[in-house]
């Protein structure tokens, strides 16, 4: 396998809604412009025709090819060259034509190496894959490692492993390796190298050239280079990608045969072993993500809806922020025009539950409704965010990655930190702040919250996996193992990352505390403490991922250098991954989502949104209030759950508000409130609420149905929003919601109303403000009133019935 | 000692049968699998299987059960005799005395074992097939890897709006999803089903209110639910989904069937004694009901199973009685009904207890060996599976890992236990690592 000396041009840079490749005129284009490549060597190239429309559209697997002397065609858009010289590819699309310039070198004296050009033979064969011969036990006595994180073993398996049977160098052809990945002998994963193929010929080169590991001065893979970059396609059609190996040396090498490729989203497009996508009949964004030894490369894939939609259609869209702006622009190129905007009683409803949690009382939502105020929006949301209910709401929150296992810290622990997170959301810490009191956390764990995660997460590892997910936004658990599978990251990724903990001291009663056991201290500085990697055994030094080596003083705490690289404004990952963590709270999806697995391979649909919202909580230095009021404000968030025509598909742009299902808390706090008839809870004090539950092991059957998560579950998780049966059986039959329906007590909202002398109409009303927070329609209420018989009995079975329905109804469930 | 062996060490056995798997390349020739498979196809007749698990949390003595050790010193002994069971030549203890009545109907696997002692990886192992990946300590609830049960309900999903997965009165302490999600945890059962006034919450009716009267409530649920609904799928409207289980939900509580399994009540008098009059033999009988009308998974959590003083007296007194009369009961009256070919029936804790006996009379943590009943869904009766050594120390014949039980299980399930989930984080993971099926269930 030969390198190219110099870089041939391509067209690239393909931007977003324009015309494509720049303003050419419609035509062939090639890609690469000019094929240069050495005698032996086999190529890819693309031809795209330029439409009038518009849409760039690869034409490789149409066009007419005529391929003339130096060169011939293999396949469908690959050349192999065959002598030195130069020549001409001739392309033809129906009297459309294009010349390609073919230049061929002599072939390179080169001995080819285990790193740079066996390993990803092995690993495009799939040799190297979980189910093959990575196994845990290998297979058949042949092991190796998964995505090649050991290239020392494996090298050393293929070359000694089985007393050197595999490999045979006086006749490489005749060598087991090659007998079984050709199939020439059985072989369990059957044909998976066909003889005389490219990567066949690798093998039998390498065995056959004294089995190098590495070459003297191998260049280093640097990235990888996907083409087309990003691009609008139409439903149905169909894209074949280039992949391009840059390396240190400035040498570039078509890497698309041995490159294996992944779609994020399938339903936009899907995409084949030998990198050809195609585009499905849903419109959205993908990216088709492209690795190769370790590096990964991706290509967007715009699929915008048929019908364009003409740029007056979003002149009129109120845009009452930033927020609007940037997401109208990611509108438009997907054809998508936003809902209208919600009712009053919506709003107020949607802001009260993400805000604090609690609906709206009858009271809030009749004076709200009353308001004539054209600013009566803004100045609710400034409101609720001062109420006293916002601090329990947002700690709970937090809570769900925070909380560890009673069994594990003891119940004191769990308590001292579900009271610090309390603290921390009342005097609305800056976010800066507390990322720094969690990582940089010492002290005793029966008195200092933060301590109890370092006595939760004990090991380095523990603690890497977990703040690179919640601070950075960024899955590192992979490469604890091996390396991320579709991701850059690498073991020395993860295992500098843990550096920064080793040195981290512990004093006290350690793990199998007894429920009300022992406390320990943490402390960090002092020196101490190293990391070996667990393959290589080389000490590892701090270093965050994708981050410069932190420089750590004689005696000093490393955190300390993770805590500055994580605040330095120009942290790629810190302000994003919460700014985004907060969006997902008031969208019910993440701009990227899951919240916590930023890669390339699940790119951000609204990228610049995302960057904006992240300067803006620089700006105003990590003060999530702001942001919220920022998100709250927008007209996106004002948005009406009910889909147009234009956005029924739409899932993860934003262009309707996404219907969510209250939460365990919220939804038992709701029950109580709109019942008037407040649940007691052991381990709380008298009038505690739900949200305030510091430990899934109070007991509530509601929150318990509803999916409150079980901190015995090992991982920070998103909890499950599902809807489940337990849930609708729940409302519909539980003893204790009957019982709250039927109770005498002097606050119940039954008893008050059915004892009153309202009418029945009045009772509707009322019973529609308590639980929806607005008036009913005329039907509404002719539907409700009629339930009302004679007497005081059939009075109140009337009010229970019409309260147990509109609780048992989707639009009380729903944060719609 | 000569038969010193535990967890780590395969007997010679073994090695030859790894040898020829090793040599057909994988865990099971694709022969195995095939019969296997036909085996669990074949163990319901076709129908699915359920199960039910009897859980002894804490962890009950296999010498005072299933694996009495009569020869062996008066301290690893103990005070109780051996009964002879249904089959010739096998003997248990004297406080299963019951069961060794009914041993024709089940097998005893005297050879499972672990490295865990502790209650918490102990239970972890028994109840998922995978072991803690850290240490976790002796009070301990954890989960990092689902529950059988919740896989259970995670493959076959909601039939006719009864969770598929439950547990009484509580559930066990790995008894969870985990990354499967919280839709799959069980619907606990609780309450005191010996007593007149025990009603399961939630799938029948609530107290007072009249099936007429829930009628009505789902009449005006109807008219007064007016929220638009979009059933396009595209548009993921979580209130369709809802609605879904709203139906299923109101056709439980008005299915005559459904409700009569959940009253206990019902049942016939004579059936009731049978099983013992306890709350912990009445949720036997229970368990029966609930899986005769479609749970497919009921988990009977039973606690206090760890008897580190006093073994003797607790093995003479009710604690037991109850034990061995009920799962006793369940066995023979699945059997009569013709339910134990389509019902899956498992009586375990999170390990065995030490040989000898402490100064305390009670017997410690010991996973090296412990006895596990099997019945049901084609697994043969009166087979004794393994054996331990003479003194009861170590698992030394036959020797089989959580794994291997759980690949069992989940193959008697109907469900693939080398099959591949993703966890919350993306990353595959096998259901059972490497188990091997204990291959004298399946024939």
């Amino acid at each position: 396998m030969i390198r190219f000396s110099r870089l041939p041009v391509y067209a690239v840079g393909l931007c977003l809604g324009g015309a494509g490749l720049g303003d050419a005129v419609a035509g062939l284009v090639a890609e690469p412009a000019e094929l240069r490549l050495r005698v032996g060597e086999r190529v890819s190239f693309l031809i795209t025709e330029k439409g009038a429309d518009g849409f760039e559209r690869d034409v490789t697997e149409v066009v007419a090819v005529k391929m003339a002397g130096v060169a011939g065609l293999e396949g469908v858009g690959a050349v192999r060259a065959g002598q030195v010289g130069e020549g001409v590819m001739e392309v033809d699309l129906e009297g459309q034509r294009l010349a390609v310039p073919v230049v061929v070198g002599p072939a390179a004296e080169r001995v080819p190496t285990f790193a740079g050009d066996v390993l990803p033979v092995l690993g495009k064969a799939g040799c190297s894959a979980a189910a093959c011969h990575a196994r845990a036990d290998g297979q058949n006595g042949f092991r190796l490692s998964v995505f090649s994180f050991d290239p020392k073993s494996d090298y050393h398996q293929i070359v000694r492993g089985a007393r050197g049977r595999r490999v045979f160098p006086s006749d490489p052809g005749e060598s087991l390796l090659l007998l079984k990945a050709s199939g020439m002998v059985p072989h369990e994963g059957g044909e998976r190298l066909a003889k005389e193929s490219d990567g066949w010929k690798v093998l039998r080169d390498w065995i056959g050239t004294g089995m190098v590991y590495a070459g003297e001065r191998e260049p280093t893979l640097e990235r990888l280079e996907v083409i087309p970059a990003e691009r609008r396609y139409r439903k149905g059609s169909v894209q074949r990608l280039l992949v391009r190996a840059h390396y240190g040396d400035g040498t570039v090498r078509d890497v698309t045969a041995l490159s294996g490729f992944y779609s994020n989203d399938k339903q936009v497009a899907t995409v084949s072993e030998d990198g050809r996508v195609v585009v499905e009949q849903v419109s959205g964004q993908a990216v088709v993500v492209a690795r190769y030894m370790g590096k990964v490369g991706g290509a967007q894939v715009v699929v915008p809806a048929e019908r364009e939609l003409g740029a007056e259609r979003y002149e009129g869209l109120v845009v009452r922020n930033f927020i609007d702006r940037l997401a109208y622009g990611r509108f438009r190129a997907l054809g998508l025009l936003p809902s209208g905007e919600c009712s009053d009683a919506e709003f107020l409803r949607r802001a009260s539950l993400d805000v604090l949690g609690i609906l709206p009382t009858a009271e809030e939502a009749r004076q709200f409704l009353a308001d004539g105020d054209p600013e009566k929006r803004r100045k609710a949301v400034a409101r609720l965010l001062e109420h006293p209910a916002y601090a329990d709401h947002w700690a709970a929150k937090f809570a769900d990655l925070f909380r560890p296992n009673p069994d594990r810290v003891g119940v004191k622990g769990v308590f001292i930190l579900d009271q610090w997170l309390r603290e921390s959301f009342r005097r609305n810490q800056r976010w800066d702040e507390f990322v720094r009191e969690v990582v940089l956390a010492q002290g005793n764990t029966h008195r200092f919250g933060p301590a109890v995660v370092y006595r939760d997460r004990r090991e380095p590892a523990e603690l890497t996996t977990m703040f690179s997910q919640l601070f950075l936004g960024v899955r590192l658990d992979c490469a604890k193992c091996h390396h991320h599978p579709n991701e850059k990251w690498s073991q020395e990724d993860f295992y500098r990352m843990a550096a920064f903990f080793a040195p981290l001291r512990q004093k006290g009663g350690g793990i199998s505390a007894p429920i009300s056991g022992g406390h320990e201290t943490f402390w960090g500085g002092g020196g101490g403490g190293v990391l070996n990697h667990p393959v290589t055994g080389e000490r590892m030094m701090p270093q965050p991922p994708d981050g410069p080596a932190a420089v750590v003083g004689e005696g000093q705490d490393p955190r300390e250098a993770l805590v500055a690289w994580m605040l330095d404004p120009g942290n790629p990952f810190f302000a994003k991954a919460i700014a985004n963590r907060v969006w997902s709270h008031f969208f019910g999806k993440g701009i990227v989502d899951p919240v916590d697995d930023f890669r390339l391979s699940n790119p951000a649909t609204h990228p610049e949104l995302l960057e904006a919202l992240a300067e803006h909580l620089r700006a105003e230095k990590y003060d999530l209030k702001a942001l919220m009021r920022t998100i709250m404000e927008s007209e996106l968030y004002q948005l009406s759950s009910e889909p147009n025509e234009t956005n029924a598909g739409d899932v993860r742009s934003f262009s309707r508000y996404y219907r969510r299902r209250m939460g365990a808390e919220m939804m038992a706090d709701a029950v109580s409130d709109v019942t008037g008839v407040p649940s007691e809870y052991p381990g709380l004090p008298a009038g505690g609420r739900a949200v305030q539950a510091w430990t899934y092991k109070i007991e509530s059957r509601t929150m318990d149905a509803f999916g409150r998560p079980n901190s015995s579950s090992d991982c920070p998780c998103e909890r499950n929003m599902k809807p489940a049966i337990s849930q609708a059986l729940h409302l519909m039959n539980a003893d204790g919601l009957q019982a709250k329906l039927t109770s005498t007590a002097e606050g119940a909202t039954v008893q008050r109303l059915a004892g009153g002398g309202m009418t029945p109409r009045e009772i509707v009303s009322e019973l529609y403000l308590i639980c929806y927070g607005r008036l009913p329609v005329e039907e509404e209420t002719a539907v409700a009133a009629a339930q009302f018989g004679e007497g005081a009995e059939a009075r109140r079975r009337a009010v229970e019935d019409v309260l147990w329905a509109l609780i048992n109804s989707a639009e009380f469930v729903f944060n719609h | 000692m000569a038969t010193h062996r535990n967890c780590d060490g395969h007997l010679r056995r073994d090695f030859i049968q790894l040898g020829l798997r090793g040599a057909m390349g994988m865990g099971l020739g694709m022969c195995d699998l095939l019969r296997l498979k036909a085996a669990a196809e074949n163990a319901g007749g076709g129908k699915p299987v359920n199960c039910i698990m009897i859980w002894l949390d804490g962890g009950p003595s296999h010498f005072e059960t299933f694996d009495p050790k009569p020869d062996a010193p008066a301290d690893i002994r103990g005070v109780f005799k051996t009964v002879p069971t249904k089959v010739a030549g096998v003997h248990f203890s004297e406080p299963v005395t019951k069961l060794a009545g009914v041993f024709d109907k089940f097998t005893v696997v005297r050879s499972i074992c672990h490295k865990d002692p502790n209650h918490g990886g102990g239970n972890h192992y028994m109840m998922t097939g995978a072991p803690t990946p850290v240490p976790v300590g002796c009070g301990a609830f954890v989960t990092f890897h689902p529950s059988m049960g919740s896989m259970v309900s995670h493959t076959r999903g909601v039939r006719g709006g009864i969770p598929p997965y439950m547990a009484t009165p509580s559930n066990t302490r790995s008894g969870g999803p985990n990354f499967l999600g919280g839709e799959h945890a069980p619907f606990v059962v609780s309450g005191y089903p010996n007593s007149d006034a025990f009603r399961v919450s939630d799938v029948v009716l609530p107290g007072g209110i009249a099936e007429g009267r829930m009628q009505g409530r789902r009449a005006l649920r109807g008219a007064l639910d007016r929220m638009k609904r979009f059933n396009d799928r595209v548009t993921e409207d979580p209130a369709v989904e809802f609605d879904r289980f709203y139906e299923q939900g109101f056709d439980l509580v008005t299915s005559a069937r459904a409700q009569e399994a959940f009253d206990i009540g019902k049942e016939d008098v004579k059936v009731r004694e049978r099983y013992g009059r306890t709350d912990m033999g009445q949720r036997f009988l229970l368990a029966r009901r609930l899986v005769e009308v479609g749970v497919s998974w009921v988990t009977v959590n039973w606690g206090g199973w760890d008897h580190h003083g006093g073994l003797a007296d607790a093995y003479k007194g009710d604690m037991l009685k109850t034990l061995d009369q009920g799962v006793a009961a369940l066995i023979e009256d699945l059997a009569e009904r013709g339910m134990l070919e389509t019902t899956l029936v498992l009586l375990l804790g999170e390990f065995g207890r030490t040989p000898k006996i402490n100064p305390g009379g009670g017997r410690d943590h010991w996973p090296h060996a412990m006895s596990v009943l099997m019945a049901g869904a084609g697994i043969p009766g009166g087979q004794i599976v393994g054996a331990t050594d003479a003194r009861g120390y170590y698992a030394a014949e036959d020797v089989y890992r959580p794994e291997d039980f759980a690949a069992s299980v989940y193959t008697k399930m109907g469900i693939d236990p080398h099959q591949k989930l993703e966890t919350a984080v993306g990353r595959p993971v096998s259901l059972v690592n490497d188990g091997r099926l204990i291959r004298e269930l399946f024939v």
